[in-house]
């Protein structure tokens, strides 16, 4: 066997040019699929991050309040009881914390717009810091009642600084409008989506604003110590509060804002409460990045077939060159699965050497690219909820990138190969190539 | 000083000390004038007016809108059905059991929407199209006279009743003295921040054969947002026909039917 990969090995140093042709476009492919799937890594890995601490948790007990069949808000009644019953049975948690739901207008003196209004203690909040970079203003100021933290664009867009005073408006659960004048106590860097249309109270600021008790809240954020149990710890807090007496919704895999029109339009009244996990509340981002996925399959797929294409016929060519040699072998007593074999590591050789080079150039592309900390258009930024791009390298994924280029080229060859070793020696022998 | 210029002087000042006691009302009148005003204005049968909406924003162009409004005071229906500009007729609203739904033809969809909230994101909202309740929602106080350029008002401050849900919890009211025409209306919303102000500059009056007696009704209404000072809504009804309507008007089907 070494023998024949030996044979393989010289036979692509012998046609150098054909090598570095395909080896090259081989290596394109690879280096290309490495870098997309840096992409997608590190925006998953971004949003990951910033959507599990802006707007949701790993696992989240969430719901909706309604007074009357046409009025529903995003609310959670007694929720320390809840809380204290997940803590209680979930060994997988790290932390939980409380947030206020809301969505009302924010006017400046200048101007207004609507945003999501989510209600925070801030000092129980580490993960909060990590992921804002406050811009001016502090983040400690958010502790004190009627404050507020705002996004940069959002403070340009209503002309405001630290210090100012700004109204947020909006109806209380019965309907009636109700209003809280509150300080832009810290402007934050944007962080893509999340930061165009959310602002953070205290939690006390909204109770107040939506004329709620103190053990109501708009969600309970479970964050688990490792993100690969989300499924089983979602399931098993279902069943925990069914078990409790709670009533809950059906499992909906949908930002929370969706599910009004569903929920407005069933009879029911009083409380219903809605397991959800982040994927779920960041479903209408998430979108982008099978986009992306999708984009990296149909593009390797394309590359696939043209390398493919490309290696059958140089195999053809090369079988063609060397069917005399072929003859010879065949003469000497080499068997026809034999043949094929030489064939077949000879694509496979390209392959491997071809995705290694490949490999390391996405590598050194990924890790360069991450370390100059490039900035993404806004459009990007948006989705990606980051203004910076970051590229994650996998080693994992990279491995399997190469295996499954080498395992293409390897099965393309087959034909060819097979051809190859279908020659009769004599026939093989006279061929004038 | 004379005896008879002493008591002069004594009734003079009697009348002068006693002017405000004299001029506040009692609030069995205050409530007498509410329940006027919502009998004024209610019909007791059908009710039809052909509505014209006009809404102002920042940075926005105008927005208008022409519709209907149709009421049956005595079931406690309402439906707004639009019918220009073209993108949105067929639109409307429907209050059915105490629940307003909204209907788009564009998707076919009924949506339940909050009985306090925006009419087609208008300053407007169902209340000032719905019958009159001022009486049966609100206990008013009486804040004095007000002028209010050639009318003189009474001006009210109304605050909601217990267990009684309305957009804005406290509203004061600028009552002609003559008239009982209602000449602007404030709204606050629960923090005391003033939220809307609406002026009706002109009242008119048709003759209701089902009531016998004449209904009143705001032939302009102009809203101004307190809290985003630069929008503003027009609301003019162009007619009102107390005529019976079709018996079956007030179904999800008959709206429906309307944008077809």
């Amino acid at each position: 066997m070494f023998q024949l990969f030996l044979i393989a090995f010289r036979n692509l140093g012998t046609h150098r040019r054909r090598t570095l042709l395909l080896g090259g476009a081989i290596a394109g492919v690879t280096a290309l699929l490495v870098i997309l799937m840096g992409l997608s890594q590190g925006m998953e890995e971004t949003m990951l991050r910033s959507a599990t601490t802006l707007g949701t948790g790993h696992v989240n007990v969430a719901g909706f309040y309604k007074i009357t069949s046409g009025q529903a808000a995003p609310v959670v009644t007694a929720y320390p009881k809840i809380l204290e019953l997940v803590r209680k049975e979930v060994p997988e948690l790290d932390y939980a914390v409380q947030r206020g739901r809301g969505w009302a207008k924010l006017v400046s003196e200048k101007t207004s717009s609507q945003v999501g209004v989510g209600g925070i203690d801030v000092k129980d909040e580490p993960g909060f810091r990590q992921v804002l970079q406050v811009r001016s203003g502090s983040m400690d100021d958010l502790a004190q009642p009627n404050t507020v933290l705002i996004f940069e664009k959002q403070a340009k867009r209503l002309e405001v600084k630290v210090g100012d005073i700004v109204t947020i408006a909006a109806p209380t659960m019965r309907g009636t409008n109700n209003t809280v004048d509150v300080r832009v106590a810290a402007i934050a860097a944007d962080v893509g989506m999340m930061s165009d249309f959310n602002v953070y109270v205290p939690s006390q600021t909204l109770r107040a604003l939506y004329q709620l008790r103190d053990d109501s809240t708009g969600a309970i954020f479970l964050y688990l110590k490792d993100l690969k149990q989300m499924a089983q710890v979602q399931a098993r807090v279902r069943q925990l509060l069914t078990d409790a007496g709670y009533t809950l919704m059906d499992n909906d895999p949908r930002a929370f804002w969706f599910k009004f029109d569903v929920v407005n339009r069933e009879e029911w009244t009083g409380q219903k409460l809605d397991i959800t996990n982040w994927e779920d509340e960041m479903s209408f981002i998430t979108w982008t990045l099978k986009a992306l996925n999708g984009l990296t399959g149909i593009l390797t797929f394309v590359l696939l077939v043209i390398i493919g294409v490309g290696i059958m016929n140089t195999l053809w060519i090369a079988i063609r060159e060397r069917t005399r040699e072929i003859g010879t072998l065949r003469a000497i007593g080499m068997q026809r699965t034999r043949v094929m074999v030489m064939f077949l590591f000879e694509a496979m050789t390209l392959g491997a050497l071809g995705t290694l080079a490949g490999a390391i150039i996405g590598f050194v592309v990924c890790v360069a690219v991450d370390a100059a900390h490039v900035g993404v258009p806004e459009a990007a930024a948006m989705f990606i909820m980051s203004d910076r791009l970051h590229l994650v390298v996998n080693a994992g994924s990279v491995l399997g990138a190469m295996v499954f280029i080498t395992g293409c080229t390897t099965l393309i060859s087959l034909i060819p190969s097979f051809l190859a070793a279908r020659l009769k020696p004599v026939t093989a022998m006279h061929h004038i190539g | 000083m004379s005896l008879k210029n002493l008591l002069s002087a004594a009734a003079v000042s009697v009348a002068l000390l006693s002017a405000p006691v004299a001029l506040a009302l009692e609030p069995a009148a205050m409530v007498q004038i509410l329940s006027v005003i919502d009998d004024r204005q209610r019909n007791g049968g059908d009710y039809k007016a052909h509505i014209y909406l006009e809404q102002k924003e920042k940075d926005k162009t105008d927005n208008v809108r022409e519709g209907f409004v149709y009421r049956r005071d005595a079931d406690d229906k309402l439906m707004i059905l639009f019918s220009k500009p073209k993108t949105e007729a067929g639109k409307g609203y429907l209050r059915l059991d105490k629940n307003l739904w909204s209907y788009d033809p564009n998707v076919g969809k009924w949506e339940r929407r909050t009985e306090r909230e925006r009419i087609a994101g208008t300053d407007s909202r169902r209340a000032d199209f719905d019958e009159s309740r001022l009486a049966e929602e609100f206990d008013p106080t009486y804040e004095g006279e007000a002028k209010l350029g050639k009318y003189t008002a009474h001006k009210l401050n109304l605050k909601v009743k217990p267990n009684i849900d309305v957009a804005y919890p406290v509203v004061k009211l600028w009552v002609d003295k003559d008239t009982n025409n209602i000449l602007k209306r404030e709204e606050y919303a629960l923090s005391g921040r003033l939220m809307r102000t609406a002026l009706y500059p002109r009242w008119k009056k048709v003759f209701s054969e089902s009531k016998g007696a004449d209904v009143w009704y705001p032939e302009e209404i102009r809203f101004y947002d307190e809290v985003e000072k630069a929008n503003s809504t027009i609301v003019l009804i162009k007619s009102v026909d107390l005529r019976s309507l079709e018996a079956n008007l007030f179904t999800k089907a008959w709206l429906e039917s309307k944008s077809r």
